[in-house]
């Protein structure tokens, strides 16, 4: 059956050649002419590229010219020019919504790319079933929200750091909510930075300063995000603040309390590698610089009992310590969130073949960078664990669970840039007549400044060895030996090391499935999460607010993370500057004759936009649904489920779709040419 | 392939590379980039110059030929610690037999050992001949006065149907 | 229960000792041992010759099993036990290969059964019958023995097919020995190859192989090495004076099977477990534990 067409309709068909990429394997010219045949169109014309300046121009000429009401562009993906296409139809003075995009490129020319002729018929009949929906299109508005002019970020290492100076710089607030008792995340466990050998702390500590200090900055340490709501713009989030039975106004830092401490607790800010107290200052350079007490130790805290211990409140002269402190609930209202959660650094216990956990000589990155920082466990000095003397050999073995499809497929992109700076440190610190070797697949130094770090690190005779142990094994006294087939010699080594450093890779973070779940914030198939597209967004989720910086998207170094915190903030204040934001109008709709309050739709609806409303109805009170549109995503469960059709997504209706299946059979029934 | 080793002027044969992959049935047990960790850990190595790695590479640019009829592919120890540690899944253990299986295709050199189990089974079903052992106290000692039980040989069917499986390739 | 073996080619040609100590260990553990229908190779040296015809002998194997009505299938051997297992995993997951195997085993009358569950005397003694119905069972406690155990290659690699124990942290031999009152030790070689595979074609380095680890292993005064596959067996204890020989090194370990120890930590004499046939010196081992 064909549709009744209007008499008033006057459509305008485009079809894109998109250079070579459509109109190599479709045959343009005929599907224009084609589009020409049928009912209700007034223009039909092929162009080279149409997202470009003269194609855009060109449908807003046609559209005033010959009073065109509706417009089908066959093109690539509406993913990529939609939102371009509507905006040029919108200046013509067209409803951008009575515009219908028809994908010949992902839909036909890519995916037929052997068979033209039939890749031609499809793109006819693709062309068809979008004129049949064009005409029963209806125009649209955009709804306006206004929205909170601050900003959630989570994270308090350099990347969320950074993001928030930038934020409370342009004049927004910020919450800056981290799960530590302070900020500074992994950097501030760094001893120097590649490739400049910057101390980490050095540059790291004036900025937290900074942000502790901003009057525009709310810092939240000790805390985490334990629900969210709402929708872009107008969020609403839940923060636990723990007790750190401290009260942070009072505390001076003055470390009276750890000193009197009884209680051993491994220190995991030098990764355990030492012992701190069950209170302590969480890091050296702390912000805030207040103690937390680890309710897990503390022996008041574990047995409830007041008669025990107390050697703290009894040593604070400020009078900060509050064992009775209790968890804090806040509710923060935000319009756009900043996912700055970091990484983890891989278990090499996972590899039993390298013996770390087994050989107290093998270590990891991590733990040689603390031992390497004049704050850590050593004071600054290269100990071989076992010994504790100073290593006469050091070897670095790259790629450990990185690049390896037993663990993590990806490359940590920073193992290679770490490795070259501790060995240049070691040599910078232990002088010459230590060995220092790295045992590598493929050195990768691409940044910056990285190759010649790379030179620099040969120039100081640290050995490079083209090949990775297959096992390393440890001699009774703990030093540890490996063969390894070097191949640029092809010679089979023997090596013998006091200290073996694994290059453990990053890998994402152990709550990062936590994390994903309470923001909506997707995964990618290595387990990082998901921005919205690889190349072109980078900095921001598919969900509308949701931004991404540093190693929570992808493990990176310290450049990267500062420039993607620093582009996710700007992108948070794009969104939110203007006070408003507009709205997608494919949303649900209920038309509420129809509706007879089952349910099913809120049930199902994945975004928790329904509610139901009572109404008055003949003198009854009934429930009806309604759409929160802010919320909706037109994803469509509740238009497919409603069991009278009362709810719809706006130009999904079953007629605008179906309309688009008569035309199709229609199509691949006639024998070509005109319709009419 | 347009490309040559000049020490052997030998050119790569993409068929009998087809044919190797063929058997492999999955074609990343070639994916090797070159860790070494499978020569570095090789049991063969040390004795017999075997690198696993050299096997993949040579495989997966072609020269497969020299490869089948050398000796190198016996020199694998089947120790399968290749396999194990490989970060790509790639597998000199599957590579190696496969070109097993080509150098007794081509008639190539074979170590005597494998046909002599292949027709040891044939006539009885075992790989090893039944042999008498001495104790430590130079006494002679078989199945029979071990009082272990009588060996059961194959059914008779079992000699030609074990001939058509070896026919295939 | 009753349980089908499957004993391969060494263990009923040469090296009696472990068939003895099987056959008289696991009926005293609950099981009963059940010979297959027939005595053939599992294919393992016809891998290297044409992988196909290695993969019918052994899916054959799983046939005879069928024939045999039981569920579960005993395979001492670690060699059998990994080509068996091979067999199994292409067979499930490539139909051309299947339906030709099924077809060969047809024309004999017999029938592929992916079901049987396969063990190795590893698994079986550890997972199935556990340590503490073991531990309940031993009579002579071996305390203040000292050995390392071998558990081979074959079956701890490779992890993705699903192998007896974890191919880089093995424990359960050693849990095994340790139950039996003796203390079992770590040692940095404990993963190499006794070099069995090469005696096709290169003998004398499978020797140096078997001899490197053996030399190692007398460095650390263990009292005895337990294995448990008759190719290692067969390298470590019948050729340990043409492996000393190869490495030019005074050898003089014990070698036994784990199931001849465990025979002897539940009281059966010695002889019933074979341990006559050993070549290296159990005598010295022999004269601690009865000591």
């Amino acid at each position: 059956m064909i549709p009744v067409v209007s008499n008033m309709t006057r459509i305008g068909v485009y079809v894109c050649h998109c250079g070579l990429n459509i109109a190599g394997v479709v045959d343009v010219e005929k599907v224009a002419d084609y589009a020409k045949s049928l009912p209700g169109i007034a223009v039909a014309k092929h162009y080279t590229y149409m997202c470009s300046e003269p194609g855009q121009r060109m449908i807003h000429d046609d559209i005033k010219a010959h009073k065109l009401d509706r417009i089908v562009i066959a093109t690539c993906s509406p993913r990529m020019h939609e939102e371009t296409f509507r905006k040029a139809v919108a200046e013509a003075g067209l409803n951008p919504y009575l515009v219908e995009i028809v994908n010949l490129r992902e839909q036909v020319s890519w995916p037929h790319i052997e068979e033209p002729e039939k890749a031609t018929e499809k793109a006819k009949a693709l062309v068809s079933m979008g004129v049949a929906r064009v005409k029963l299109l209806e125009p649209l508005k955009r709804q306006r929200v206004s929205v909170e002019k601050n900003v959630l970020v989570v994270g308090g290492g350099i990347a969320g750091i950074q993001a928030s100076l930038d934020l409370a710089n342009a004049g927004f607030k910020v919450y800056l909510v981290e799960r530590a008792p302070s900020i500074g995340g992994r950097m501030a466990q760094l001893d120097k930075t590649f490739p400049t050998l910057d101390c980490s702390a050095c540059i790291l500590t004036p900025k937290m300063v900074d942000v502790g200090r901003h009057q525009n900055v709310t810092l939240l340490t000790d805390s985490e995000v334990t629900d969210v709501k709402g929708f872009v713009g107008n969020y609403e989030v839940t923060v636990l603040k723990n007790p750190r039975f401290v009260d942070e106004a009072k505390c001076v830092g003055c470390e009276l309390c750890t000193k009197v401490c009884p209680v051993k607790v491994p220190d995991k800010f030098n990764e355990n590698l030492s012992q701190t107290r069950a209170i302590s200052i969480f890091s050296p350079n702390a912000v805030p610089k207040v103690a937390a007490i680890n309710p897990s130790y503390c022996l008041r805290l574990k047995t409830k009992d007041k008669t025990v211990c107390g050697k703290c409140v009894q040593a604070c002269e400020a009078k900060a310590i509050d064992l009775d402190q209790k968890p804090e609930t806040i509710q923060l209202k935000v319009g756009g969130i900043i996912l700055a959660v970091g990484s983890e650094v891989f278990d090499a216990s996972n590899m039993p073949e390298f013996g770390y956990g087994r050989f107290p000589n093998v270590i990891s990155n991590i733990e040689f960078e603390r031992i390497s920082d004049a704050s850590g466990p050593t004071g600054g000095k290269i100990r071989n664990p076992k010994s504790e003397k100073p290593p006469k050999s050091i070897v670095f073995v790259q790629c450990v669970g990185s690049r390896d499809k037993r663990f993590h497929e990806y490359c940590c992109r920073v193992g290679c840039m770490v490795s070259l700076k501790q060995a240049i440190l070691a040599r910078e610190k232990l002088g010459k007549n230590v060995n220092i070797c790295v045992c590598y697949n493929d050195l990768r130094a691409f940044g910056k400044g990285y190759e010649e770090f790379y030179r620099r690190a040969r120039d100081m005779d640290i050995n490079f060895v083209a090949g990775i142990p297959s096992d390393i094994r440890s001699t009774a006294d703990g030093s540890l030996y490996f063969d390894v087939f070097e191949s640029g010699t092809n010679k089979l080594l023997e090596l013998h090391a006091d200290l073996v450093v694994l290059a453990n890779g990053l890998v994402p973070s152990n709550d990062i499935g936590k994390i994903s779940r309470l923001f909506h914030a997707l995964r990618s198939a290595d387990g990082f999460l998901l921005e919205a597209h690889p190349k072109l967004r980078p900095l921001e989720c598919s969900t509308a607010g949701i931004f991404l910086a540093g190693a929570c998207q992808s493990p990176k170094d310290i450049p990267d993370t500062v420039s993607q915190a620093s582009g996710a903030a700007a992108k948070a204040i794009d969104l939110l500057s203007s006070g408003e934001i507009e709205l997608e109008p494919l949303k649900a709709v209920v038309d509420e004759d129809l509706c007879s309050g089952c349910r099913i739709c809120e049930s199902l609806c994945p975004f928790v936009a329904i509610e139901m409303k009572k109404q008055e109805r003949a003198g009854t009170e009934e429930l009806r649904a309604e759409v929160v549109e802010a919320m909706c995503q037109g994803c469509g469960l509740c238009s497919a489920a409603c069991p009278t059709g009362a709810i719809k997504i706006q130009q999904y209706s079953s007629k605008q779709v179906l309309v688009q299946v008569e035309a199709a059979l229609a199509k691949a029934t006639s024998k070509g040419g005109s319709q009419r | 392939m347009s490309l040559t080793d000049l020490m052997s002027m030998a050119k790569p044969n993409l068929e009998s590379r087809e044919k190797i992959l063929a058997k492999l049935r999955r074609r990343e047990l070639i994916n090797c980039f070159l860790c070494i960790k499978c020569t570095s850990g090789c049991t063969a190595l040390k004795l017999l110059e075997l690198k696993p790695h050299e096997v993949e590479k040579l495989v997966n640019f072609g020269f497969v030929d020299e490869l089948a009829s050398s000796d190198i592919v016996w020199a694998c120890a089947t120790c399968l610690k290749c396999i194990q540690r490989c970060p790509q899944k790639a597998s000199p253990y599957h590579v190696i037999m496969a070109l097993r299986n080509l150098a007794v295709e081509r008639e190539a050199r074979v170590p005597e050992a494998y046909m002599k189990a292949v027709s040891q089974i044939l006539e009885n079903g075992l790989a090893e001949p039944i042999q008498k052992v001495t104790t430590r106290k130079m006494e002679t000692c078989d199945r029979e006065n071990l009082k272990l039980p009588k060996i059961k040989p194959p059914k008779e069917s079992f000699q030609s149907v074990f001939l058509k499986a070896l026919e295939e390739k | 229960m009753k349980v089908a073996v499957f004993w391969g080619c060494r263990a009923l040609t040469s090296q009696y000792a472990y068939e003895m100590s099987v056959r008289e260990v696991l009926p005293k553990l609950g099981a009963e041992l059940v010979d297959l229908h027939e005595a053939v190779c599992c294919g393992d040296p016809v891998k290297s010759v044409n992988d196909f015809a290695a993969n019918y002998l052994a899916a054959r194997v799983l046939a005879l099993a069928n024939l045999s009505g039981l569920k579960d299938l005993l395979v001492p051997c670690n060699r059998c036990h990994f080509v068996v297992s091979e067999a199994k995993s292409l067979i499930e997951s490539d139909e051309k290969i299947r339906s030709k195997i099924v077809g060969l085993l047809g024309e004999e009358g017999l029938k592929y059964d992916s079901n049987v569950r396969m063990w190795h005397v590893i698994d079986f003694l550890h997972d199935h019958i556990g340590l503490g119905a073991i531990q309940k069972t031993v009579v002579k406690p071996l305390n203040g023995l000292k050995l390392a155990g071998h558990v081979g290659c074959q079956i701890l690699r490779y992890s993705d097919l699903g192998r007896v124990d974890d191919a880089e942290n093995p424990r359960k031999l050693d849990e095994l020995i340790d139950v039996l009152g003796a203390k079992s030790v770590d040692y940095a070689e404990k993963l190499d190859c006794c070099g069995a595979a090469l005696t096709y074609s290169h003998v004398d380095s499978a020797l140096s192989l078997a001899g490197s680890k053996l030399k190692a292993l007398q460095g650390l005064s263990v009292d005895a090495l337990v294995v448990s596959c008759p190719d290692c067996g067969m390298m470590f204890d019948a050729r340990q004076k043409d492996a000393a020989a190869t490495v030019g090194a005074r050898l003089n370990l014990p070698v036994l099977y784990y199931t001849q120890l465990l025979g002897l930590a539940l009281g059966i004499e010695h002889e019933k477990l074979g341990l006559h046939l050993n070549q290296s010196p159990v005598d010295q081992l022999l004269a601690k534990i009865l000591a």
